[in-house]
């Protein structure tokens, strides 16, 4: 008594099949259609898809790491180099230092004779 | 090869994807009733129909490679089948069918009330398209509500409301036509069963 129209339209609407001359229209369309239109083959599609994505994901994130190393590296030697360049420059600093003390020492001698006299 | 078995339409799939054109062939011939016979129920013309499936087959040939299994090629099928068919019907003038032969067109059945089927059928072309659609994913397809709301990208509730409402229009024109709606009409006492598919 419940259900007895849900049972009559389930009845009413059974699929229609259309036949073999509909799917042989079908495929006979898909042939003559450009080769462009047709789908990309997608030969790996199961099992190995995981593998090949943790490869490439191994292979990128060991890319990053040695770029990120080379940047370290190069940083490293940036410093080094600045380093280096602030010694040579107080070096030389120095040494200009040195020659104007030596300079004004000797011009003083007389006066430290006449104060030791 | 039963091309309805789950682990078959997948293994049809694969070859199909590797540009097995017999493979495809026989992925058209296990789904072109469905696709047929919404295009069908949904348009009323048969012409129209066979050319909408047509191209709903040729446009899956093409993004064939998008198509994960066999369950999201049903899906896939069903959702542009629709979708085409009511794009369709906008498109299309309006009163250019006879509603009558609507159901002389889709009749395809050995029931023993042809008429009332007939009838039905009729009635179910006079509804609107996203009605209908509905009304045909829950009775041709037997879908359920939540798989009609993905089908058609609708909120369930709409779909619950489609259901209802379809279903007391079916049963007030059957009722407004001859047919008791309880006793001795030819239904007995109608219910529908949206209440029980939350």
């Amino acid at each position: 008594m419940s259900n007895e129209l849900n049972d009559r339209l389930r009845a009413a609407l059974r699929p229609v099949d259309p036949g073999e001359r509909f799917t042989q229209s079908v495929l006979a369309r898909i042939a003559s259609e450009p080769a462009a239109s047709r789908p990309t083959v997608r030969p790996m599609r199961n099992a190995s898809l995981p593998w090949l994505s943790a490869t490439a994901l191994a292979t990128l994130v060991a890319l990053a790491l040695m770029i990120e190393h080379q940047h370290k590296a190069q940083h490293v030697e940036a410093g080094l180099e600045a380093r280096r360049q602030v010694m040579e420059a107080l070096r030389v600093t120095s040494e200009k230092l040195d020659v104007a003390y030596r300079v004004v020492k000797d011009k003083d001698l007389p006066g430290t004779e006449k104060r030791g006299a | 090869m039963n091309a309805n078995d789950p682990s078959t339409s997948e293994e049809l799939l694969t070859r199909a994807l590797a540009g097995e054109a017999a493979a495809f062939g026989m992925l058209v011939r296990a789904h072109q009733a469905a696709v047929y016979s919404l295009a069908l129920r949904m348009l009323s013309d048969r012409h129209e129909a066979e050319d909408l499936a047509q191209e709903v087959f040729l446009g899956l040939h093409r993004h064939l490679a998008s198509v994960e299994s066999a369950l999201h090629l049903e899906f896939w099928l069903r959702k542009v089948t629709v979708n085409r068919a009511i794009d369709h019907l906008r498109r299309r003038p309006r009163n250019d069918l006879s509603l009558e032969d609507a159901g002389v067109l889709i009749s395809d059945t050995t029931d023993s009330d042809p008429l009332l089927q007939r009838r039905l059928r009729t009635l179910l072309a006079q509804l609107p398209p996203a009605p209908r659609a509905v009304m045909l994913l829950r009775y041709q397809e037997d879908l359920n509500p939540n798989e009609i709301a993905r089908t058609l990208n609708m909120s369930i509730n709409t779909v619950k409301s489609h259901l209802q409402r379809s279903l007391a229009t079916l049963r007030e024109r059957l009722g407004a036509n001859g047919h008791s709606q309880c006793g001795a009409g030819p239904l007995g006492c109608f219910t529908d069963e949206t209440g029980s598919l939350t």
